[in-house]
């Protein structure tokens, strides 16, 4: 069977009361004209016309090579089997997850069992999440972290309960995980359908080109803006935020509040800014200060730090000379209520911090020159073997040496699948990968990948 | 000298749905069929002339059927969580029907002198009399049931389930189970009909056999796919076991399998849905998604002895209880029937 005529599968993951019960309602009663075989995970609780609604009860197998992360859904090996006697009666499917699941062994059934593998693809996980409580499940519940790291789509719901800022933050936060998902904003999870169902592989390559932010390494901070200064003293506010995400993984995070580094820049512009990315690295990897009972900080080799107690929220700032200034801050102005008072940046950026939600990230590389295939399947192998455990997804499109079709793949764990896929157009020759999982050697990785260049 | 002996084609019928399994009657005349949509048919075949009745449905679909050995019924189970008996003599119709549990019964398989019904719904395993009384359930299996098999002597009935296989000894009123474990999801359950070995097919590509007498345990790998399919010889001599496009055969004669080489038989190219020995004979029947039916003599030959090409894919093969005829399903409604014509 080519891989076209495969079946795609939505998987749709989101706690209790992130609006997974309505988005399923709403893809089951909209007109767009699919016909969708919808596995629950309970018997009949909402019943629909014309579509093919089956109950489930998870059955977790584990496989018996001894690898604990090799876990399937024994439930949807059958019921699937089941399924693919009727295939001319729908045209995709819709697995409906429990609120804490673990998307792992529903993802993993379509790459252990042979027969779903070639009759099934994997379309994409979805997964819903609560404005209003991510945050705080984020603080407390490794679940949801995972949710989000398996997503290709989140649908951010619920978006009247909470305000641009939070939501800007949760998009953040979000991201720092899970660099190429993408983010939709909703209200009663009301999206056109055609944005989580069939998105044909979820054009992968669109997915890993579109948001080139995952390519770039994670920092210590995630914001700096460029300031120009007199001499004197300036005040610096914080609005009495605590911090709303502070992890006890954090190095830089003693006693919850919010370290900050003020260095020289060379310019008052963009490129200023950058040319202060480097040092600043170096400044916040030396122990942090915190300021004396004068609450004055200067510019420094050493990153401050400000506890943010509610009844200390103004500092001062002294600048010796006139110029130009780089302040780096932990978490964005918009999270602490940072500002200067008297002074507006005169360019800023936001960075990828690597310090959030269990230490789930995502390293992405991108290359132009060619690899060989050997190479990427011994790598492959070595590395699911190793660390098959703590990679969630990869995904990724890769220019093999000597092959004119792309060569796309994803995994799951320790499962994979590759293919080759359509030609190459003119110039279009690069190779993408994404990996999203916890703890991962960024560093190992890319000399991983540039020991399989051709 | 290479076996020879033919299929011939006899005769068939169209039921325009995929063909999920259907039962031969004791008598060999008639075959209960059930379809994906969810139709029960009884189907009478004739040298001349056949004929088909569609006696009733299970709504969302039908999953196993299974005749009453000795008598007149047959059972079916679907999407619908019910088990319904039905009635292929005078009266034909549904006799009764009934709920075995909340889940969906995905295995029946009758007692060999026809008394009891075992019915499995998730993971519980019940027996039921032809009028839907319920004589035992047993206690929930660890996960849900995959298949059932009685072994010849009616005494113990085997339920595959993820961590092995559950010998429930049936001696009313007394009711035991025993426990052959392994770790993974089991998917059939083969005694062997000279009471010997009980083997099993699992998802992670291999076979597990136990030997009855001495509980000695054995395992084949090297299947590059789930086992989905068992079969013994009616001599319990040969098991055959099918995973993706390989029917590959265990010789169980002598000291046994463990070591040795299996007949590979080679000649489908893609996946197999059936395999059926021959009862009181040597010959095995495969069917696969290539469309093809192969007659097989294991023990002579590794290539087929006949191939039957059909007009879809073939998704379901049972001997005649005489072992002179095999049905054959398909997945576009095709029932076909062929006569065995040994050498």
């Amino acid at each position: 069977m080519s891989p076209a005529a495969r079946i795609p599968v939505t998987v749709l993951t989101g706690f209790l009361g992130s609006g997974k019960t309505t988005l399923l309602n709403r893809i089951l009663t909209a007109q767009h004209g699919r016909r969708i075989a919808v596995i629950e995970n309970e018997f009949g609780e909402i019943g629909v016309d014309h579509q093919l609604v089956i109950g489930a009860e998870e059955e977790i197998f584990e496989t018996s090579n001894g690898c604990i992360c090799c876990k399937v859904r024994g439930d949807l090996i059958r019921i699937l089997g089941q399924l693919l006697k009727r295939r001319d009666r729908f045209d995709c499917v819709l697995i409906e997850t429990t609120g804490l699941a673990d998307p792992g062994p529903v993802a993993q059934t379509f790459f252990l069992d042979e027969d779903l593998r070639e009759q099934f693809v994997l379309d994409a996980i979805v997964t819903v999440v609560d404005a209003a409580h991510i945050e705080e499940h984020l603080d407390v519940m490794d679940a949801a972290g995972e949710q989000i790291a398996f997503a290709d789509v989140v649908l951010l719901n619920k978006i009247d309960l909470a305000d641009e800022a939070a939501l800007q933050r949760i998009e953040r936060r979000i991201h720092a995980m899970n660099a190429p998902v993408r983010i939709f904003r909703t209200l009663d999870a009301d999206i056109p359908v055609d944005r989580v169902l069939n998105l044909g592989a979820f054009d992968l390559e669109r997915a890993l080109a579109t948001d080139s932010s995952f390519l770039e390494p994670q920092y210590p901070f995630e914001w700096a803006g460029v300031y120009a200064f007199a001499p004197g003293r300036h005040e610096l506010c914080l609005a009495g935020a605590v911090c709303a995400h502070d992890h006890e993984a954090h190095v830089h995070t003693h006693d919850g509040g919010l370290s900050l580094a003020v260095l020289e820049a060379p310019s008052a512009d963009a490129s200023g800014l950058e040319a202060q990315i480097e040092p600043a690295v170096r400044v916040f990897a030396e122990e942090s200060v915190l300021p004396d009972s004068t609450a004055t900080i200067v510019p420094a080799a050493h990153p401050w730090r400000l506890p943010t107690a509610h009844d200390h929220t103004h500092w001062t700032l002294r600048i010796e000379r006139a110029g130009t200034y780089a302040i780096f801050c932990e978490h964005a102005p918009g999270e602490v209520g940072l500002r200067v008072a008297g002074a507006g940046h005169v360019a800023e950026r936001h960075f990828r911090s690597h310090h959030h939600d269990g230490e789930i990230a995502s390293v992405g590389i991108t290359d132009r020159r060619p690899v060989d295939r050997q190479k990427v399947n011994d790598w492959f192998s070595d590395l699911l073997q190793s660390r098959g455990q703590d990679i969630f997804r990869m995904k990724g499109v890769l220019d093999i040496r000597g092959e004119d079709r792309r060569y796309v793949f994803h995994g799951v764990h320790m499962m994979f699948d590759g293919r080759l896929e359509r030609p190459w157009g003119a110039g279009e020759r690069v190779s993408r990968l994404v990996f999203i999982g916890r703890r991962l050697d960024r560093a190992g990785l890319e000399a991983g990948f540039r020991s399989c260049l051709a | 000298m290479a076996p020879s002996a033919i299929l011939e084609s006899r005769a068939s019928v169209e039921l325009d749905d995929y063909i999920i399994d259907c039962a031969w009657s004791p008598d060999g005349r008639s075959l209960a069929v059930v379809c994906s949509e969810g139709t029960v048919h009884l189907c009478e075949f004739g040298e001349r002339e056949s004929c088909v009745h569609e006696l009733g449905m299970h709504a969302l679909g039908a999953l196993a059927v299974a005749w009453q050995p000795g008598g007149a019924r047959f059972a079916s189970a679907g999407q619908d969580g019910t088990t319904a008996i039905w009635d292929a003599g005078a009266h034909r119709g549904e006799h009764v029907r009934f709920r075995p549990g909340r889940s969906v019964v995905e295995a029946l398989a009758f007692s060999p002198d026809g008394r009891w019904l075992a019915a499995a719904s998730g993971r519980v395993v019940a027996l039921w009399s032809t009028e839907g009384e319920r004589l035992h359930e047993f206690a929930p299996a660890e996960g849900v049931i995959a298949a059932l098999a009685w072994d010849r002597p009616g005494r113990d009935l085997i339920a595959a389930t993820k961590g092995g296989l559950l010998a429930h000894r049936i001696e009313p009123p007394r009711f035991t189970t025993r426990r052959y474990a392994r770790p993974g999801a089991c998917l059939t359950a083969a005694p062997s009909p000279n009471g010997k070995v009980l083997a099993t097919g699992t998802q992670d590509g291999s076979v597990h056999f136990w030997y009855l007498s001495s509980g000695r345990a054995g395992e084949m790998r090297g299947y590059g796919t789930k086992v989905q399919l068992t079969a013994w010889s009616s001599n319990g001599r040969y098991l055959a076991t099918g995973a993706g496009a390989d029917v590959v055969v265990w010789d169980f004669a002598g000291k046994g399998p463990e070591g040795s080489r299996p007949l590979q038989l080679c000649g489908h190219t893609e996946r197999i849905e059936t395999l059926a020995f021959q009862p009181g004979g040597p010959w095995l029947v495969s069917g696969g998604r290539d469309w093809r039916v192969m007659l097989w003599l294991p023990g002579r030959a590794t290539t087929p002895v006949d191939v039957q090409l059909g007009d879809a894919e073939a998704t379901v093969a049972r001997f005649s209880p005489d072992g002179r005829f095999v049905a054959v399903g398909q997945r576009n409604g095709r029932l076909a029937f062929y006569a065995l014509l040994p050498p």
